[in-house]
């Protein structure tokens, strides 16, 4: 009896003892029953959102578009409701500071927020002028100011930019002095709201490294909204998911990420090694921990699993390694790969003809030296490189808005220097990044019907091809709803809507799927999958190397306006040294896979069913 | 564009804000006070020699006069036709050319196209002045000249924003410019309704874009403590240099001297 009452007073001891701890652990922010509607709005953008975040702590918040990330985050620094209005309920509290009795002001010394375009936040005409503008608003005195301004430039790697004209930054420098504009204020908080959208990889890398520094330095705590992963399940400390105006779930970022049932949900992408671990999980064959999170873990694993349940290591040992008969079985696999998509291209039918094109600025300076490259009708060819490399030049000379300062590009039998844009737009079809630098009609039927005004079609045909369109998009639902009122997913769809009611043969888009969520990255790409098989020839810009591996037939590195590399994703993914020079991080499993260069051989694999095709039994019978 | 700051290092450019403000001032004064074109060509002969010191990007120039000539034009003959006799002192002025209209209608007076020539040239005096004034001064002599006439702040940062947008304004006017050129826009139709009605697909979104661009730059704004307090630390002391007391003294004897030539001696009159 004594023993049991002792026992139990140590236990309250220590709870009390825990409780003390918990109590001094700062919460930096709080929320309390947070719902919010937009005005007009019938439903609630936020729903009873109860969550707190520790001091010091780097939180990222996740869900699909529309979940309201952005909402939650305007909360934080009072722009809900003190500038926006709608209906706010709940309790805010950022630092101790109650959110609805500070202004928003006041509070930016507590909570820096980003916003998602950094072209619209920066006020200054130079680097120094524009991170000054928030001390001077405070009144800081000259000297200080200069001082903070040159301590905060260092810490998001700008040191030295000081009288740099804004304007001439690039879209990742940009992006580092808007959070400079915020860090000079010294919050004790910081909130960003996907800073990196817009980013190539190398841009994205930068605020992310950035942002690490900054949270292992100093005593920042961090929320950062995003929608890419890879690179953040290191640094995270929690994830937050938000679904449709709720707090869905909240842990570690291992957890979520091994849990694949849950971010299909979610409308999150999951990691390639972790899919490929997902498999061996459900064939019973690890735990759920021991799904991979990363490329080495992912390749011990692999290693681990071959003896014991793969068939391609036996196989190897049967033939001897990688020699002659084994070689002829890769290529074999090769060509069943090809087999099994849809027709790559059968006919010797030319869609781009470009020879010896070289294009200079006005200013002198050379954007493209030298391009020599044929498409034939019917492929699939993604365009990757640094942002400069010459992507988008090189683009646009396909449907004739830049025009070659010398050499030739002939698309569909047309010498685009003898056309107008608008004559080439009938056969040439020129999807832009951004959606609404082209959307001007009030309902999305009108918006459809304005290309074929253009190329002088009408009544019935127009009408037809409008209807048939809007099937085939799945935007039928929206057809006299106001384009602007649609997502930014939707609003995508209809600018590739708009563009495919010409009926083009050929088919350049770029960047289809900036700034939307995994669900609508994957039905934008199926989309474009199933106008390929419909035989039109695809070119995509794109810096999603995961997507282009897995959509692409043909990959073309450009670098410094030249080609660097043309072939399969397969091919051109396996040389690392070239693609590290051009600045391009392979897909995750092609790293994975040139890991596992000892077992696979030469041989890159891009999907994870090639990864498990390693281990199933019908491939060995086959041969 | 008209409102680059172009960087260099000459007497005008050194030359305090507030000089270089009350000798433009002083030179509209001058320009407005004599009709003669004679006199108005001096005055065009000059300020070229400032432009010229400073090294005026003269294909800059040319480009914006180019597209005036019509103007130019229309303004010479609307003076010539619309002014009468009796509005000029001089005999010689009053002289009738000749009629545009049947029964000594609308009669075309010597003063008129003479005003008219004197119209032309302080347009160009005035345009080569503002272009030396913004040429040579950066915006935030501008700022804080305005900060000092105590123009509210809200004003003067209206104007440097203004500013500071207007390249990536146009940025995004090219880039919608191309979207809808792929999508067949032809921007050369014919007719009265045909011009308007093409550039509609590219000023719409231009002007969505740019509410969406403004909305959250008041965001960027209030995130960043703007409005917190009424005033903001300023970032340069402007202060007067011998140059400058110079120069103004300068600019005040000019004055006097043609108000006097003008009023005293009545030249330059028509």
């Amino acid at each position: 009896m004594e023993t049991l009452e002792t026992q139990e007073t140590i236990k309250t001891i220590k709870t009390i003892e825990t409780v003390k701890i918990v109590k001094h652990v700062e919460n930096a922010i709080e929320l309390s029953n947070i719902s919010y509607y937009y005005p007009n709005a019938q439903e609630p953008s936020l729903k009873n959102i109860n969550l707190t975040v520790e001091k010091g702590k780097f939180i990222v918040l996740m869900g699909s578009t529309g979940a309201g990330k952005t909402t939650l985050s305007l909360c934080l620094n009072g722009l809900i409701p003190q500038l926006l209005e709608g209906k706010l309920t709940g309790q805010v509290s950022v630092a101790g500071k109650n959110v609805g009795k500070t202004a928003v002001q006041s509070l930016s010394k507590v909570l820096g927020l980003v916003l998602q375009d950094p072209e619209a936040q920066i006020i200054g005409r130079t680097v120094e002028e524009d991170t000054a503008f928030g001390p001077r608003n405070f009144l800081v005195p000259f000297d200080e100011i200069k001082q903070r301004v040159n301590k905060t430039l260092e810490k998001v790697r700008l040191k030295g930019y000081n009288q740099r004209l804004t304007e001439e930054l690039s879209g990742g420098e940009k992006q580092r002095l808007a959070i400079a504009g915020v860090l000079v204020m010294e919050p004790e908080i910081l909130v960003l709201d996907e800073p990196t959208s817009e980013l190539d990889p190398i841009g994205r890398s930068e605020i992310y490294a950035t942002l690490d520094d900054l949270h292992r330095k100093k005593d920042l705590t961090i929320l950062l909204v995003e929608h890419s992963s890879e690179e953040l399940i290191q640094k995270a400390d929690e994830i937050v998911v938000l679904n449709q105006g709720e707090v869905f779930w909240k842990g570690l970022p291992s957890e979520l990420f091994r849990n694949l049932p849950l971010l299909r949900q979610w409308g999150i992408k999951p990691l390639p090694v972790s899919q490929l671990g997902w498999n061996f999980y459900e064939k019973g064959w690890i735990s759920f921990a021991e799904i991979p999170l990363d490329i080495p873990s992912a390749e011990g694993l692999i290693r681990a699993l071959l003896p014991k349940y793969g068939h391609w290591h036996e196989h190897g040992h049967g033939h001897g390694h990688g020699h002659g008969h084994g070689h002829a079985q890769g290529q074999g696999q090769r060509r069943d790969r090809l087999f099994k998509q849809e027709p790559y291209f059968s006919e010797t039918e030319i869609a781009v003809q470009v020879s010896d094109l070289i294009y200079q600025y006005n200013s002198g300076q050379t954007a493209l030296q030298g391009i020599n490259l044929t498409i034939k009708a019917g492929e699939f060819v993604a365009l990757i490189g640094q942002n400069g490399a010459g992507k988008t030049t090189l683009a646009k000379h396909f449907n004739g808005l830049l025009k070659p300062t010398s050499g030739e590009v002939i698309v569909e039998g047309m010498n685009t220097s003898r056309y107008d844009t608008s004559d080439l737009s009938k056969t040439i079809g020129y999807v832009f990044q951004n959606p609404d630098h082209q959307i001007f009609s009030t309902t999305v039927e009108k918006e459809l019907e304005f290309g074929l005004k253009n190329a002088g079609y009408k009544g019935q045909e127009s009408k037809d091809r409008v209807d048939q369109v809007l099937e085939y998009t799945g935007l039928e639902k929206y057809r006299s709803v106001h384009p602007f009122s649609l997502g930014k997913g939707e609003r995508q769809m209809i600018a590739v809507a708009s563009i495919l009611v010409l009926k083009p043969k050929l088919l350049i888009i770029d960047e289809p799927t900036t700034g939307s969520d995994w669900a609508g990255v994957q039905m934008m790409m199926a989309l474009i999958r199933k106008l390929h098989t419909a035989r039109t020839t695809i070119i995509m810009i794109s810096h999603d190397m995961d997507l282009v591996a897995q959509y692409a037939k043909r990959v073309i590195v450009l670098k410094d306006g030249g080609i660097m590399l043309d072939g399969t994703p397969q091919d051109v993914f396996s040389k690392e040294q070239i693609l590290v020079d051009s600045a391009i991080i392979p897909p995750q499993l092609c790293r994975l896979s040139s890991q596992l260069k000892d077992i696979l051989g030469h041989k890159t694999l891009i999907e994870s069913n090639e990864f498990m095709a390693m281990f199933e039994r019908q491939e060995k019978t086959g041969c | 564009m008209l409102i680059e700051y172009l960087p260099g290092d000459t007497l005008i450019h050194r030359l305090d804000v507030r000089t270089k403000m009350f000798g433009f001032l002083g030179f509209m004064i001058l320009s407005f006070l004599f009709q003669d074109p004679t006199y108005q060509l001096l005055i065009v002969f000059s300020i070229g020699l400032v432009a010229f010191w400073i090294k005026i990007p003269l294909r800059k120039i040319g480009g914006m006069l180019v597209p005036l000539i019509p103007i130019i034009l229309s303004i010479i003959l609307i003076t010539g036709f619309t002014f009468t006799p009796e509005r000029f002192d001089r005999v010689s002025s009053q002289a009738i050319l000749f009629y545009a209209l049947p029964g000594d209608r609308l009669g075309a007076t010597v003063g008129g196209f003479l005003m008219g020539t004197t119209f032309i040239f302080r347009l160009i005096s005035m345009m080569i002045a503002s272009s030396v004034l913004t040429l040579t001064t950066s915006m935030d002599d501008f700022t804080q000249f305005f900060h000092k006439m105590k123009v509210p702040a809200e004003v003067s940062m209206m104007l440097t924003t203004a500013i500071r947008f207007l390249p990536t304004l146009d940025k995004k006017r090219k880039l919608i410019l191309e979207a809808q050129k792929a999508r067949g826009t032809k921007l050369n139709e014919k007719g009265i309704v045909g011009p308007i009605q093409s550039y509609l697909p590219i000023m719409i979104p231009l002007f969505i874009n740019s509410i969406m661009m403004a909305n959250s730059l008041s965001m960027a704004m209030l995130n960043r403590g703007y409005g917190l307090t009424r005033t903001w630390t300023s970032m340069r002391e402007l202060s007067f240099a011998l140059r400058d007391y110079w120069t103004i003294l300068l600019i005040v004897l000019l004055l006097t001297l043609a108000i006097f030539v003008r009023f005293r001696l009545q030249l330059g009159v028509l």
